[in-house]
């Protein structure tokens, strides 16, 4: 027990540590491809811890109780994560689980800033959510097929059979179709750039967090670090077969998420409804090919 | 000055009093009419293809004690750009609306209201503010107006120790 | 009883050291492009210059900002919404303007609708200098800000804050009332 809940609060510590440095490496890449300079690679601790030394303004109860209810809800997804075999609560890294506690503090966002009473905020919120449905469909066909193909929804399990073989056994080679689109799904998740209708800075003010100052942006800032490394290891876990030493893991880690992050620098951004006609058109359409082919002819399995 | 300003002074010189016209570019024509006339002209040249009122300025002729509306009008088919203009009493200035004609001219008749001070009877909203809020002086695009005396008294001048102003003209 | 209220003091000297260092070398900026001097700062945040190395960004609205830029001349209207949105900024916030217009009204000294000194409404943190001010300027005020951040020097929101019935006379005395009621604004 106690070593479970010291898993578990150390996972939350690499989760955080790990992501926000890689953020700041991220941003200093960026600046290097855009022929900058660039921040330090420690700056994004600087900003939210910036963040959380100013003071906050308040818009009643439901704003600041929502905002702890998001950060509340994603560090207890991240507690449930398997990480290089390290698991605060194993036997119940079902993935559903993260499906539906990843929608917890999503909604405890989407409540906090409708409660600000910002329009914009409601924008946001509301392009966020059409969104989510946008790319979960696609995303949960795959890893439906996945499902269906290896017997069993468990992610250490998912991630053990993949490293069966070396990367032959991998998910990314057994079902490329499928990689695809959970990536292009990966990329809305992150709110990359095509995808990045509900922040849109210059559109509606960064959307949902248009109220948001002092210490309620630094959670939130917390709070988006910790969604980034689930949705990641996710990704990783799911179709780069895991990893069992550390140094895979963040090598996987770090280049999912920096290609990401590149992508996003080379493109321009999508309209709400041109999102969804792409999510419902492209990906979900490969999904379906991916699923038919697990499913009928056995492929990939 | 091309052949469309041409046949379209023609036409309206036929139908109504001119005043004075004048023709600063190729493709633009200045009229003047008698006050009492602008409504029909107006109503004339929209059903003659000008569709878009661009905007109402004003001028004020103090000497002449005299204000000068200015109704600039486009044809979006000839490209042609026509001012259509007339002179109010300045000591009492006072015109009638024109936004049963060009509903847009709502908006530019606040603006002159406000800017020079003119009243736009049937215009219901000429009355309220729109650029400059809570003004507290008189209309401040008029010539009589003393547009520094305003801000010394209003806004908070910068002293200096020394006079800076003086030190350019002794060489 | 004073051990406790100086371990107190301490404690939130120590604090205060901490989070200075944060906010000096994490500088969101809002920038509110009321003037000319507005087209400097695509240099100085760009490839050139690269305001990043600092730790300075844009952000989006005035909740998320620490420092406001007034790059140029004031009118009332403009000034009217600057007071609106440094009043929404979250402490600490600091203020910067940019040009002599801001100083003492620039080549609008004469003007009926632009204000001549803005230290009058709002406490105003650093000063650059330039009609308009090179981007080189630009990154020394913002260098200057960051110095007088960690110096403690930077507290024009404590001056407002204390003297805001002075700050809150003058804006008055130029803008009629605070709040604007018309057809614009319920």
């Amino acid at each position: 027990m106690i070593t479970g809940i010291l898993t578990g609060f150390g996972i939350l510590l690499f989760a955080f540590v790990w992501q926000t440095s890689l953020d700041g490496i991220n941003r200093k890449i960026v600046g290097r491809f855009q022929k900058r300079i660039g921040p330090k690679w420690y700056q994004q601790f600087r900003d939210i811890f910036k963040a959380l030394s100013k003071t906050g303004v308040t818009h009643g109860w439901v704003f600041d109780f929502g905002v702890m209810m998001a950060l509340g809800g994603i560090m207890a997804t991240v507690m449930f994560l398997p990480v290089v075999g390290y698991s605060a609560f194993p036997g119940m890294d079902n993935f559903f689980i993260f499906v539906y506690l990843l929608a917890v503090g999503m909604l405890g966002m989407a409540m906090s800033s409708v409660g600000s009473g910002n329009p914009l905020a409601g924008i946001g919120v509301m392009r966020a959510l059409t969104q989510m449905v946008g790319y979960e469909v696609p995303f949960m066909i795959v890893i439906l097929g996945i499902i269906f193909g290896h017997n069993t929804s468990s992610l250490s399990e998912l991630a053990a059979i993949q490293q069966a073989s070396g990367i032959m056994t991998w998910n990314l080679v057994k079902m490329p179709i499928g990689t695809v689109v959970a990536y292009i799904s990966l990329l809305g998740m992150l709110g990359k750039k095509p995808f990045e209708t509900f922040i849109a800075p210059a559109e509606i003010a960064s959307g949902p967090m248009v109220e948001y100052g002092g210490k309620q942006l630094g959670m939130l800032m917390i709070m988006h670090e910790f969604a980034t490394f689930i949705e990641v290891t996710l990704f990783v876990t799911l179709f780069l077969g895991g990893a069992t030493t550390l140094f895979g893991f963040i090598a996987k880690y770090f280049v999912v998420y920096i290609l990401a992050s590149l992508i996003s620098n080379a493109l321009a951004r999508f309209k709400i409804d041109q999102v969804i006609k792409f999510y419902y058109k492209v990906p979900i359409t490969l999904a379906i090919v991916q699923a038919l082919m697990v499913v009928f002819l056995g492929w990939g399995v | 000055m091309n052949k469309d300003i041409k046949n379209l002074v023609a036409d309206i010189k036929s139908r109504f009093e001119l005043v004075g016209e004048d023709y600063p570019k190729d493709d633009q024509a200045a009229l003047d009419f008698n006050s009492r006339d602008i409504h029909s002209v107006l109503a004339y040249v929209k059903s003659q293809g000008f569709r878009q009122l661009s905007i109402l300025s004003c001028v004020d002729w103090i000497k002449d004690n005299q204000f000068q509306l200015v109704y600039i009008v486009f044809n979006w088919e000839t490209g042609i750009r026509l001012q259509v203009r007339t002179r109010i009493d300045r000591s009492n200035p006072k015109f009638t609306t024109v936004t049963s004609i060009y509903p847009g001219a709502k908006y530019y008749e606040r603006d002159v209201h406000e800017f020079f001070g003119v009243e736009f009877e049937g215009n219901p909203d000429s009355y309220k503010q729109l650029f400059l809020e809570n003004w507290d002086d008189m209309p401040p695009l008029r010539k009589d107006f003393d547009s520094k005396a305003y801000s010394d008294r209003k806004y908070p001048v910068r002293e200096y120790a020394a006079d800076f102003s003086k030190a350019g003209d002794k060489k | 009883m004073d051990n406790t209220v100086e371990k107190q003091e301490n404690i939130r000297k120590g604090w205060d050291g901490i989070s200075r260092f944060f906010r000096a070398n994490s500088i969101w900026m809002l920038m509110y492009c009321t003037g000319c001097c507005a087209i400097e700062l695509p240099q100085a945040m760009t490839s050139r210059y690269d305001m990043e190395r600092l730790g300075m960004g844009p952000m989006a609205t005035p909740r998320q900002a620490d420092v406001l830029l007034i790059t140029g001349y004031l009118s009332l209207k403009t000034l009217r919404r600057i007071i609106y949105a440094y009043e929404q900024m979250s402490t600490p916030k600091y203020l910067v303007a940019f040009g002599p217009c801001t100083l003492n009204g620039g080549i609008y000294y004469d003007s009926h609708a632009v204000i001549n000194r803005l230290d009058q409404y709002l406490p105003i943190d650093v000063y650059i200098a330039g009609c308009m001010p090179k981007p080189e300027a630009v990154m020394n005020g913002f260098n200057d800000l960051i110095g007088m951040i960690k110096r403690k020097e930077a507290n024009g929101w404590k001056k407002y804050e204390q003297n805001k019935d002075w700050y809150r006379k003058n804006q008055i005395q130029a803008l009629g009332e605070l709040r604007i009621k018309d057809e614009f604004h319920e």
